[in-house]
């Protein structure tokens, strides 16, 4: 069954493609100006943060910059790529109504396009690692699947949250606000070792807590990943996946009549 | 071989009472159990579809018609009951699906193609002649939102057709647009034909269904009322062929005829005068096969019968009939003085019946005023516009009225 389904979306490729850039596009208004606009945001933001954290609360941590540049845009990629999901089933009605085709392309093609946005600021990362002269190491073979960790727990998520915003209309106030939460339990602003070792281990069971962790050691401090950390996040991403998948098809087969 | 299968389908909706539509309605609901009503949109549908075989689905408003439709396409699941496609699907139900208003034509070109499953070098090849049939090649490059509906719509038309199906699902896209693109949607659909491919069409236009249709389902309230030659559909369909028990003889008929009075006298005081010598109890229509009815196929024959009662004895009465478009246009008028079908006298009560041999109207809703006066016009009973009946299109002429002509070539 997952072998017949994974075939079929291979079949609509071309689809999941046509579907994420025209909506990459859209969201840049397909002007110049659009993509200058998009990577001041993360920069703004990286300006506010910094300034508070480094100055006022004293945050000693090396290259403190691209440590929260890059926990600033991976945290963004989660936040916007399940932001997108959830509207991917309710914000097309004309297409789940009058045309069939597997319904999850809508959730993937949107997490693509969070990618391709993602990848699109990461520019800004990749001038301040060559700015700061940060060297690189062979730990960076480690980074692709730690990236495509929080893409599939992300799809994960989208698929479970599209679903029930489709149901349950209340679904985008509630993520909006776990989503505030989580950037705050999350190691985006602080280390982890701010904590007492039984209280990281208690925000060490956040799966993109460890993805943060990873990517920062491999890409910044060109250490390489712990074993334990990779595994978990594997495991996971595999889980969050599944889940989002059963509840997605246990909706799925209603979307066109109650939307 | 086949094509579609479909076997013992039921559709059933459940629309709730108070829809809840939030977690926090669905939690504090809980203990309340809501209440639904069922909605049998579709009941027993049984049928199959040979391959390159036409199939016209024919029905009123409501009948299940576009359901039906959109379960074949797989975009609504059936209650229970089974739906077998064996082969690649393309659904026509709307044109423009997916259509971006903010991205430009090529793109959202590409885009369309690729939801009616074309490959990407097939689009990038038919392109620039998709562009070229919609005749906008001065704004491959323009925004959607500033092409006016007519151009979408044209746009959305010449990506569909380049698509290649081997089943088409259409549902009533032909009644958008102008005439020219009518006939270019019937142009493609013929092509279509010839080519073999199979076609499933919903429509309310019965001339194109009697075009195109090897075969036609008709449905009513969602169930399977008949399966079988279109031309004998369509007569089930416009005439309710049994659905109405034939009216038998004469014994029911004053009691229909004062009903009908009763509801006229209460509608409208302008609408009916004269002295009552001779009042006019009742109009009925009745088609080719001697079924009561006010639903015509245009070229038919069609009897109207007046029912009339008089209270004493009145020599030398005249029955007229004037015809109306829905708009008030006077079309026709006659009555039994002009026609020279004197009548001696009448009393008690009796009918006359006007014979057409051929509806010569081509589609649309007639309004009928009913008279009956003295020789010098005085009127007994007049009954304005009160009566109604409407005509189904059989051909592809277009107009009000049918006139008689042959081409010489």
């Amino acid at each position: 069954m997952i072998v017949n389904h994974l075939k079929e979306l291979y079949d609509y490729r071309n689809l999941i493609w046509q579907l994420a850039w025209s909506e990459f596009k859209l969201r840049y208004k397909n002007s110049i100006l659009g993509y200058f606009w998009s990577l001041l945001e993360p920069m703004l933001m990286l300006l506010v943060l910094y300034v508070i954290f480094s100055n006022l609360m004293r945050v000693q941590v090396e290259y403190y910059q691209l440590f929260l540049l890059l926990g600033i845009i991976l945290w963004g990629f989660l936040s916007r790529a399940t932001t997108i999901g959830m509207f991917s089933i309710v914000g097309k009605p004309g297409m789940v109504k009058k045309i069939y085709f597997p319904r999850d392309i809508f959730v993937i093609s949107s997490c693509i396009t969070a990618l391709l946005m993602t990848i699109f600021e990461s520019l800004i990362f990749v001038m301040f690692m060559v700015l700061f002269r940060v060297p690189v190491s062979i730990n960076l073979i480690y980074v692709p699947l730690i990236l495509f960790c929080l893409l599939i727990i992300s799809l994960g998520l989208s698929l479970a949250l599209s679903a029930l915003n489709v149901f349950y209309r209340d679904v985008q106030f509630i993520w909006q606000v776990l989503l505030q939460i989580g950037f705050y339990v999350t190691p985006i602003l602080y280390t982890i070792d701010i904590f007492p070792k039984n209280l990281q281990q208690f925000i060490l069971l956040n799966p993109i807590a460890r993805i943060l962790n990873s990517a920062r050691d491999t890409i910044i401090y060109s250490t390489p990943a712990k074993a334990e950390d990779l595994l978990f996040m594997v495991v996971s991403s595999i889980f969050f996946l599944l889940v989002g998948y059963i509840i997605f098809s246990r909706f799925e087969p209603k979307f066109a009549e109650e939307i | 071989m086949t094509a579609i299968e479909v076997e013992h389908l039921y559709k059933t909706f459940r629309i709730p009472h108070e829809k809840r539509t939030t977690i926090f309605e669905t939690l504090t609901g809980a203990f309340k159990p809501p209440i639904y009503e069922t909605f049998h949109a579709l009941k027993d549908i049984n049928f199959t579809v040979e391959e390159g075989e036409a199939l016209g689905i024919i029905g009123e408003n409501g009948s299940g018609k576009s359901t039906l439709l959109k379960i074949i396409a797989s975009i609504l699941r059936p209650s229970s009951g089974k739906v077998t496609a064996l082969k690649r699907i393309t659904p026509f139900l709307e044109l423009g699906v997916g259509f971006q208003s903010d991205l430009t034509a090529a793109e959202n070109i590409k885009i369309y193609a690729t939801i009616m499953g074309m490959q990407k070098r097939e689009i990038n090849d038919k392109l620039d002649d998709i562009i070229e049939f919609a005749g906008l090649e001065k704004f491959r490059d323009t925004k959607l939102k500033n092409f006016s509906s007519g151009m979408q719509v044209r746009l959305a038309f010449s990506t569909a057709i380049q698509t290649d199906p081997e089943i088409l699902l259409m549902d009533e896209v032909l009644a958008v647009g102008d005439m020219e693109f009518q006939q270019k949607c019937l142009d493609v659909l013929s092509q279509y034909r010839k080519d073999g491919v199979t076609i499933v069409f919903v429509s309310h236009d019965l001339g194109s269904v009697r075009r195109f249709c090897d075969r036609t389902l008709l449905l009513n309230k969602g169930e399977q009322i008949v399966l079988g030659d279109t031309g004998d559909v369509i007569d089930r369909y416009v005439y309710g062929g049994g659905d109405e028990a034939p009216v038998s003889g004469n014994q029911n008929e004053p009691e229909m005829a004062e009903s009908d009075v009763e509801s006229v006298e209460s509608e409208d005081k302008n609408s009916r005068w004269g002295d009552k010598t001779v009042e006019i109890t009742g109009v009925e229509f009745y088609d080719k096969f001697g079924n009561k009815g006010s639903r015509f196929n245009s070229f038919d024959p069609m009897t109207i019968k007046i029912f009339y009662s008089a209270n004493k004895k009145v020599s030398d009465p005249v029955f007229g009939i004037a015809l109306y478009s829905e708009n008030g246009e006077n079309l026709f008028g006659t009555n039994t003085e002009l026609k020279n079908a004197s009548i001696g006298y009448i009393e008690g009560k009796g009918h006359v019946d006007l014979m057409i041999e051929r509806i010569p109207m081509i589609t649309g809703r007639f309004l009928l005023t009913v008279a009956v006066h003295t020789h010098d016009q005085k009127p007994y009973d007049w009954h304005d516009k009160q009566y109604s009946f409407d005509v189904m299109p059989t051909g592809r002429d277009a107009g009000l009225f049918e006139v008689p002509c042959n081409w010489k070539i």
